[in-house]
């Protein structure tokens, strides 16, 4: 898995790793967007430039196995990464298609990813993941979940 | 569609209700999308799920003496095949051995691995990206883990048959 450094074109191989309890100090809100330390209890995790420190990107989720499902609570890319300005692209590509890779690894032809983004930018995760819409949720399932998966994971 | 729109999503649920309420409609249009899946798209997914599996053994190996080869093997078939016989037939070996096999009452031998390798390649073209020399190293891997959590049972003979004089000497 990679992300692109816009202004050069560079691909730099990433890491996602769960987040431990001394990256809460660094993941404040004014960088990461959100409060993070609410997700302590949850499974948070983080992107990380192979050989970096520094996160430039969080995710936090919830497995419903009941559904074979795995429901995004949380997720955002660090400050600079932000906006028409942005260093990287690619960060939250990366981080669904690897919550795609726990659910189908847990939940096989069943997996399932779900999210529930505002109005306004649910069209853009439409577009750009191919997800499907059930009311105010979007889902990942087979076949999209596993193209996601293609696109990213090489 | 501007992309620097794309920062970040607040996506918890306000309250039980009303992640019940959105659960069931989920699911229900989950169901009748899953009855309009192929075959083909249903073996994707377990193959992808069986890659995954397998790298996440050899990323997290577990020390016990579970069969952890075996029961990717069978996983394999299973996604693959409806009858076992029928990837005896593939592979040219007997169902017997293959039995024997997945009952962990034989070793596989260094040529069934060599072509349930070529068999993999084939099976997972146009699936994912799947390095078919992982079936070796879930096999090594394996022996590995249960070689060392059995060694409490096997260290004390082989240790005193071993020594070290010349270099002690030194």
């Amino acid at each position: 898995m990679n992300i692109v450094e816009i202004s050069t074109g560079n691909l730099y191989d990433i890491e996602i790793l769960p987040v431990d309890g001394n990256d809460y100090k660094f993941l404040t809100k004014g960088r990461y967007f959100f409060n993070w330390k609410l997700e302590k209890e949850q499974e948070v995790y983080k992107l990380l430039i192979q050989g970096s420190n520094e996160i430039l990107g969080v995710v936090s989720l919830e497995r419903i196995p009941n559904e074979w499902r795995i429901h995004i609570r949380l997720i955002t890319v660090s400050g600079e990464n932000r906006g028409k300005k942005k260093r990287y692209d690619k960060i939250i590509g990366n981080l669904i298609a690897y919550v795609s890779k726990l659910a189908v690894e847990e939940f096989g032809e069943l997996a399932c990813v779900s999210l529930k983004p505002k109005t306004q930018i649910a069209q853009h995760y439409i577009e750009k993941y191919n997800m499907n819409t059930t009311g105010i949720t979007l889902s990942l399932e087979v076949p999209e979940i596993l193209d996601l998966i293609n696109q990213y994971d090489n | 569609m501007d992309e620097s729109i794309e920062h970040g999503v607040d996506s918890r649920y306000h309250s039980k209700e009303e992640q019940e309420s959105e659960s069931v409609k989920l699911m229900q249009a989950r169901l009748d999308r899953m009855k309009n899946l192929s075959k083909g798209q249903v073996r994707s997914a377990k193959l992808v799920q069986l890659k995954l599996k397998m790298e996440n053994y050899l990323k997290n190996p577990v020390y016990d003496s579970h069969n952890y080869f075996t029961d990717f093997l069978r996983i394999y078939i299973d996604s693959i095949y409806s009858k076992h016989s029928e990837f005896a037939v593939d592979m040219n070996i007997t169902p017997v051995f293959l039995s024997q096999l997945i009952n962990n009452h034989r070793e596989p031998k260094d040529e069934f691995i060599m072509k349930l390798m070529i068999h993999s390649e084939k099976a997972f073209a146009n699936v994912c990206d799947f390095q078919e020399e992982n079936w070796y190293q879930v096999y090594f891997q394996e022996k590995i883990c249960d070689t060392m959590s059995n060694r409490e049972k096997w260290k004390p003979k082989l240790e005193k048959q071993i020594k070290l004089g010349k270099l002690l000497e030194i």
